[in-house]
């Protein structure tokens, strides 16, 4: 079974020649090594250093608002909810106004971070942020409502532009429309 | 005469009637540091020579299979990764091309090109964590097994800024791919391919490749001849390791591989010494291959249908594969035309691969012989398996 060539090739040298070789290609190899002290180091020190996170790092979910606004952009329109693999979204809509969510439950504890609600949202409202210093003591605590979700303006503000997503257009109400026609 | 005089006195070292020997049954793993995850190996061991080996599977089963059926085609996309996570660019080429075979989509020539890039940075990923890994089972613990992770480092943060993430990338989704990739991407991946990875492969090379100690433990072990391995059906490096040159990137063609002109690594040894070389001249290959489609990408859309949840294909079955960093990884599906699936199977290249151990350990020998117990380690490094994809 041993028909290596390489092995064939050894046979024929003699020992020392062989000897002199193993200890050439080791100190090859440590002087690669040695060569890395040379270099920086590559390694972050985490908690000193924060790592670098890109427009589209999927962490922590949270809602946004209209940075002109600061109005709350979801529609109560359940399609995140829908489409959750892990059935983590709670949407609550309001009874008494269309469109308008009451209660907002997100289980951030069984999220996987997958990003489909953010795919299917029709207002940008639901969005992954950067953050992903989340560890709490308990489970319950990592199931967050929707005071606990949505931005603050300037945080949305921020994140329409990290993610460069399209502002939201100014909602004119039917009631403010039917004025401005009169006026006319 | 005292039994120890009468021993020494033997010439031929043959144990004595005197003696009383026996075999020993041990239990390797399932939480051995050197079995990459959740392997148990029963060893029947005569001394130090393992007579038989059994590898009990199934401690990382999570019924990947079975979610598939409950959850529609769109949302089954973010749990395929993690049929073998570390290269998940892979599975989601395979289901994907599964569902396009099945629902006739065409996806743009831009796609095509953009997944070849991900599935080649995937794969150099996941050379580069099991050359650490087979380093550090090989005793190499002098903080060498983590300078391929310095690389691996760069290639998933170019991950992470396509996809969104480090591993669980749901990156290449039925149709084409999530994302269009930025020119600095591109730029930045170019530049890493080209120049900056070949070098440091180099390094790992003048490291381990010629290194005497890492030789003595690899070489003229594990042997795994051409009619074994194919009855095995084990695919990937380890075949081409043992002189058969398959590889479905050149015969299957299930994307635009035949434009780029790379080569398949093979080796005639077929022991582990040989099934490293083919992994880390692989990297090389794979590094020209993402300089060439950056090279040749074309302009266009990124997606040829948009897929939404209730994306229903029409009736029928269609087998997707690709040949992922570990094999021939390929999906069956099986449609009824709702939005879920009727059955889906995963054919994994690793289960294969651990198929083959117990001929490795007990016939690896040259001349066929029994392996010792410390060339179990070389054996499992070797081939390369991961055990979510072994159990899925």
């Amino acid at each position: 079974m041993s028909q290596n060539p390489i092995e064939e090739k050894n046979a024929s040298k003699n020992t020392f020649k062989k000897i002199a070789e193993g200890f050439s290609h080791i100190a090859i190899g440590m002087g690669t090594v040695a060569m890395q002290s040379t270099r920086d180091p590559v390694s972050t020190t985490y908690p000193d250093e924060m790592p670098t996170l890109y427009p589209t790092s999927r962490h922590r979910l949270a809602l946004n608002v209209n940075p002109l606004t600061g109005e709350h952009l979801c529609i109560a329109c359940k399609q995140c909810e829908k489409v959750c693999p892990d059935q983590c979204i709670t949407v609550i809509p309001d009874p008494t106004a269309k469109g308008k969510v009451q209660e907002f439950y997100i289980d951030q504890g069984l999220c996987m971070f997958c990003g489909l609600c953010t795919e299917v949202c029709p207002t940008d409202c639901i969005i992954n942020t950067v953050d992903f210093e989340m560890s709490d003591y308990s489970r319950e605590a990592l199931v967050y409502d929707i005071k606990k979700l949505t931005l603050k303006r300037d945080e949305s503000e921020f994140y329409f532009q990290f993610k460069g997503l399209d502002l939201p257009k100014v909602k004119v109400s039917p009631v403010a429309k039917a004025e401005a026609k009169v006026e006319v | 005469m005292n039994p120890t005089q009468e021993l020494l006195s033997n010439p031929s070292h043959e144990v004595s009637d005197n003696l009383k020997t026996e075999e020993m049954v041990i239990n390797m793993g399932p939480h051995h540091p050197a079995t990459h995850g959740v392997l148990r190996l029963k060893l029947k061991l005569d001394g130090e020579y393992v007579r038989e080996a059994v590898p009990v599977i199934g401690y990382l089963h999570r019924a990947i299979e079975k979610q598939g059926e409950q959850r529609n085609y769109f949302n089954y996309q973010v749990d395929i990764d993690r049929v073998d996570y570390l290269a998940g660019m892979h599975n989601n080429e395979a289901f994907s091309i599964a569902i396009e075979k099945l629902a006739g989509i065409e996806i743009p020539e831009r796609a095509k090109y953009i997944r070849v890039i991900c599935s080649e940075l995937n794969r150099i990923s996941s050379h580069l964590l099991w050359i650490g890994t087979c380093l550090i089972d090989m005793g190499a613990m002098m903080g060498f097994p983590f300078y391929p992770f310095r690389e691996r480092d760069r290639i998933l943060n170019f991950l992470e800024e396509i996809s969104g993430q480090r591993m669980m990338f749901n990156f290449i989704r039925i149709g084409g791919v999530q994302r269009d990739p930025s020119a600095e991407w591109l730029k930045n991946v170019r530049e890493f391919a080209a120049n900056e990875f070949p070098s440091r492969a180099r390094e790992y090379e003048a490291i381990a490749t010629e290194n005497p100690i890492f030789i003595g433990r690899m070489k003229g072990i594990g042997f795994l001849p051409p009619s074994v391995a194919l009855d095995h059906n084990i695919t990937g490096p380890s075949l081409r390791a043992s002189g058969v040159n398959l590889d479905l990137r050149k015969t299957a063609d299930y994307s635009v591989y035949s434009k780029f002109d790379f080569e398949v690594p093979t080796a005639t040894d077929s022991d582990c010494y040989a099934r490293y070389l083919c992994r880390v001249r692989e990297m090389y290959q794979s590094a020209k291959i993402i300089v060439q489609a950056i090279d040749a990408l074309p302009e266009g859309p990124i997606s040829g249908k948009k897929i939404l949840p209730g994306f229903k294909p029409p009736k029928g079955e269609s087998y997707g594969a690709v040949e992922s960093a570990r094999g021939n990884l390929g999906v069956y599906v099986v449609s009824d035309g709702t939005s879920s699936p009727y059955r889906v199977r995963w054919h994994s290249p690793s289960f294969n691969a651990v198929s083959a151990l117990p001929y490795m350990l007990t016939k690896g020998g040259p001349g066929e012989t029994n392996l010792r117990i410390s060339d179990v380690m070389a054996c499992i490094a070797s081939i390369d398996f991961i055990m979510p994809d072994v159990d899925r």
